[in-house]
């Protein structure tokens, strides 16, 4: 079965525990307005065009699944550490989960960890499926209001809830990830509702970072423009750090 | 007429030459027409030079004998360079040399001088002699000066180096002294980059013996290291080489032993702290690793390499020592090797071999080929390769002839402190010592690579370019092609990473240049070895015509083993170049080199140690981390004086950026700026 795939990061240091080899598949149902990933957001393969470069392509290429063994297993020397593996990301990698299965048993039989990085807002059948192979998710908590997480996001907030108790009553959940955006996640409402979140829910690790404007060039080079967001001040970071330590949360400041 | 024309050729211009040379580095340095107009005078009256018709070890006692001392009260040690003086050279003067320290510390003059005695009567056993008198003359004269100063401890100092005339050293300190004392006569007889040796195997026990006698605590001994480092460090302008802080100061640490075992001690760790706290470019500390490096060795080292400082470097010995056996050196010597300058290794006091002789520079064939050949007649891509390394074979045979022109100044100091030169009576320059091997570096290897993959892509396969078309382009430095050159440019597979092809194409280049090398010997009878990291990327490039690795005229090559694709993965290089051959004639410092920002190794930290462990049991060969980032250096060119202690890596050693002339600035703006992946 084919994938469709924008880039093999080797090296990965943010995506799971370990040193880590990322495959960033593409096509998301979601629509963040601070996604950082813009060329993942369609399923489709986009054509960019870099001005400053005058580098042009397309993102996005197909490849039978099993093939980015090859490529994932260049690192394994460096995946002896600390569990390090590899990490599919996105767009949203869950869409192409049934594909990636002839790897995936691959991979399982090498030992090599797997993580996912996940919004978990897709049908709880292909998060079950994923569960059997996964050994890690990376669960991004964003907008958790109902009518807001439909509206802004496009997302399924009790498709979500219902994902993730699945996974947690597996213990594949490692960390929960959140991205810090003074107009959307950072709003009161949303971190009391995170707070409450998390009590439920305790898991290893929580890493929160601030979402950036790097990808601005990345929007040009496929026509769309990039809203702005305004900088997100250290002292609210730390707030929100704060907080999240006061559940006796294993919390991180993350770059990404 | 003709005999005045000679006598200046062969007496005046060298003296002058090396008047010249000072003048000029202290203008590189202060960079101020009136302050270098009065050091020009000041020197004029106090150059000096012996009649260089002496033998060479008389010369050196005379020159000593004129050598003003000066004693510094600041200082803890003694340390003491007249920069006015030194010797007349007709020949090169061998550099690039390290010492065996450990010979001077448990030796003295006395055992030196009936050594001498007992030789049977020659040039070299004469001037031997006289050198020996004049270190003892030396010694005389500055313990008087010490005598006559307010300098602390001044008895003691006194003790010290009157102890080098009968007795083996015996303190930390004394010792520390001692190696000082002698590494001030390398430098005024002008051995210029000179490195300290195995300072922690070296000075280990003496360590161990005053801290149980409780003579010193651990920290006396960081704060003794850290004077020692400052007080190498002064006068850096004078004794850097091409470019500033180029001195060739390495302090080599760690180290497999022959059992297997990791040798490593207290001093290992307190010498990397010492260098992390005193943040100098210069010395340099050299870390030789294998897979048995503790980890929290690691972990200090990369703290010290975060602060920016460049080192430690890393050499891996699992992969380095049993090739140095292999090429014929002694096990006992290949598990003690130091390096020479920047990375080369070197058979501590048993070699002079001059490891950084010269630069082999692959594209030079390429280019000639393409000018000399119809290419027209070229019909495949194994032809190019082929007819290519019939031009690189004539280079590297040429290149052997010239290195073999050289002829070198007699040096009886280095052949005082070399194993066998007083059995063979033979000076070190006429190949005294146990080995006598030449070291090349090389650059541009990644161009070609890369050239010659394009080659094969665009014209052979692709057929999108005719290979006589192409070049014309090339040779027009890609005026008005700007399609091409982008495209020759941003071809993803290249040197630096992690492909089958790129690996056997540069193994292939490397392995007939080595076998080339198999069939030539050097002037004293030793072979031609080689390694892929230079200092030259830039001079040399400077004069080489633009290649099909999308590369302009002039435009600087690439920098040791590195890529020139933004963003490539550290794992991805590494894994390049361990799949490397190193093997035979190919070990003469193969550096990887790559740009990090602190900010990534701050918050990775744990990461960062994982991978450089994981690193070597992968297999390179060494490896260096530039850290800054693109946004610091384009701020320090910007206003340099506000970033006046900002220190980065250039080739293999430190140096402050304001230092670095622009091409080096832009260069590893550039270099930062691709690995960020920020468009360049
Ligand atoms: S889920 Fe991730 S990839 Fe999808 S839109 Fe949101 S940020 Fe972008």
């Amino acid at each position: 079965m084919k994938v469709r795939v924008t880039n093999i990061q080797r090296f990965s240091l943010h995506d799971g525990p370990g040193i880590r080899t990322t495959i960033f598949l593409k096509g998301c149902n979601l629509k963040c307005p601070w996604c950082a990933n813009p060329e993942n957001l369609d399923f489709k393969k986009t054509e960019y065009y870099n001005e400053t470069t005058m580098e042009k392509g397309c993102f996005g290429y197909d490849i039978e699944a099993v093939d980015l063994f090859e490529d994932i297993i260049k690192d394994k020397h460096y995946y002896k550490m600390n569990n390090g593996g590899v990490t599919f990301s996105g767009g949203e990698p869950l869409l192409q989960i049934k594909a990636l299965e002839p790897l995936l048993i691959k991979l399982k039989k090498e030992n090599i960890n797997m993580c996912v990085e996940t919004a978990l807002q897709v049908s709880t059948e292909l998060v079950e499926f994923a569960s059997n192979y996964i050994d890690e998710f990376i669960v991004d908590i964003k907008i958790l209001d109902k009518k807001m997480c439909k509206e802004i996001l496009n997302g399924n907030i009790e498709m979500y809830n219902k994902n993730v108790e699945l996974l947690i009553s597996k213990e594949k959940i490692e960390t929960f990830r959140i991205p810090l955006v003074n107009e959307y996640t950072l709003k009161e409402e949303n971190i009391k509702n995170i707070l409450e979140f998390l009590k439920k829910y305790k898991v290893r690790k929580v890493e929160i970072f601030k979402i950036h404007n790097l990808a601005e060039s990345k929007y040009k080079s496929i026509g769309k423009k990039m809203t702005k967001f305004s900088e997100v001040e250290d002292k609210k970071i730390k707030e929100v750090y704060d907080k999240i330590k006061k559940l006796n949360i294993n919390v991180e400041i993350i770059k990404i | 007429m003709q005999a005045i024309k000679n006598f200046i050729i062969k007496n005046v211009s060298k003296t002058f030459l090396a008047y010249m040379i000072l003048v000029y580095r202290y203008n590189r340095k202060y960079k101020n027409i009136l302050k270098t107009l009065i050091f020009s005078i000041k020197a004029l009256f106090h150059f000096y030079a012996p009649n260089k018709k002496l033998l060479k070890g008389t010369q050196i006692r005379k020159l000593f004998s004129k050598v003003k001392i000066e004693i510094n009260e600041e200082d803890r040690f003694v340390y003491n360079i007249d920069i006015f003086k030194t010797i007349q050279r007709d020949n090169r003067i061998m550099d690039n040399v390290t010492v065996d320290y450990s010979k001077i510390l448990n030796s003295s003059l006395n055992e030196m001088k009936k050594i001498n005695e007992n030789m049977k009567d020659c040039d070299y056993k004469n001037g031997q002699r006289d050198l020996l008198i004049g270190i003892e003359e030396y010694i005389d004269r500055e313990c008087k000066e010490i005598e006559k100063s307010n300098i602390n401890n001044k008895e003691k100092l006194i003790q010290y180096l009157k102890s080098i005339k009968d007795k083996k050293a015996i303190g930390f300190e004394e010792s520390i002294q001692r190696i000082l004392f002698f590494n001030q006569l390398l430098w005024q007889v002008g051995h210029g980059l000179n490195g300290l040796g195995r300072l922690d195997k070296i000075l280990g026990d003496k360590y161990e013996q005053d801290l149980k006698s409780g003579k010193i605590t651990r920290q006396d001994a960081k704060d003794m290291i850290k004077d020692f480092m400052k007080i190498i460090h002064q006068k850096f302008w004078y004794k850097s080489n091409v470019l500033m802080g180029d001195t060739g100061q390495i302090i080599i640490l760690g180290g497999k032993e022959l059992d297997g075992s990791y040798f490593c001690n207290d001093l290992t760790y307190i010498f990397i702290e010492a260098m992390e706290e005193v943040q100098l470019p210069d010395p340099k500390v050299f870390l030789r690793v294998t897979d048995k490096v503790p980890r929290d060795l690691m972990e200090l080292s990369l703290r010290c390499i975060k602060t920016g400082i460049g080192c430690p470097l890393f050499s891996n010995d699992d992969v380095i020592i049993p090739i140095l056996i292999d090429f014929g050196y002694d096990k006992q010597d290949a598990y003690n090797y130091v390096t020479a300058a920047c990375w080369e290794p070197l058979m501590v006091g048993k070699a002079v071999e001059q490891n950084n002789i010269d630069s082999i520079v692959y594209l030079t064939p390429l280019t000639e080929m393409l000018e000399k050949e119809d290419l027209d007649k070229i019909e495949t891509y194994n032809q190019f390769v082929c007819k290519y390394k019939e031009y690189l074979k004539q280079y590297i045979i040429n290149f052997v002839k010239e290195l073999n022109e050289i002829t070198w100044e007699e040096a009886p100091l280095l052949s005082l402190l070399t194993d066998d030169c007083n059995e063979k009576l033979m000076d070190v320059a006429y190949g005294g010592s146990k080995y006598n091997n030449y070291g090349a570096t090389s650059v541009s290897l990644g161009t070609v690579v890369n050239s010659l993959y394009n080659i094969k892509k665009f014209v052979f396969d692709e057929k999108e370019y005719s290979l006589k078309d192409i070049n014309e382009i090339r040779k027009n430095n890609f005026e008005n092609n700007e399609e091409l050159l982008n495209k020759l440019k941003q071809q993803p597979i290249r040197y630096g990473i992690d492909n089958e092809e790129i690996i056997d194409l540069t193994n292939e280049i490397t392995g007939f240049v080595d076998e080339v090398l198999d069939t030539q010997k050097n002037r004293l009878g030793g072979k031609i070895k080689f390694g892929f990291s230079a200092p030259t990327y830039i001079i040399k490039a400077g004069t080489s015509p633009a290649s099909f690795d999308g590369r302009k005229n002039g435009e600087a090559f690439g920098v040791h083993i590195s890529s020139d694709k933004p963003s490539v993965a550290y794992t991805e290089l590494i894994q390049f170049a361990s799949k490397l051959d190193y093997d035979n004639h190919r070990f003469n410092g193969n550096v990887i080199d790559f740009m990090i920002t602190p900010s990534f190794i701050e918050s990775n930290f744990d990461k960062m140690v994982d991978f450089l462990i994981l690193s070597i049991t992968l297999g390179f060969f060494q490896m260096q981390m530039n850290v800054t980032s693109s946004d610091i250096l384009i701020k320090a060119k910007a206003n340099p004086k506000e970033y006046e202690n900002l220190i980065v890596r250039v080739w293999g050693f430190s140096a402050y950026f304001n230092d670095l002339p622009e091409s080096y600035k832009d260069l590893l703006i550039e270099r930062a700026l691709k690995n960020e992946g920020k468009s360049y």
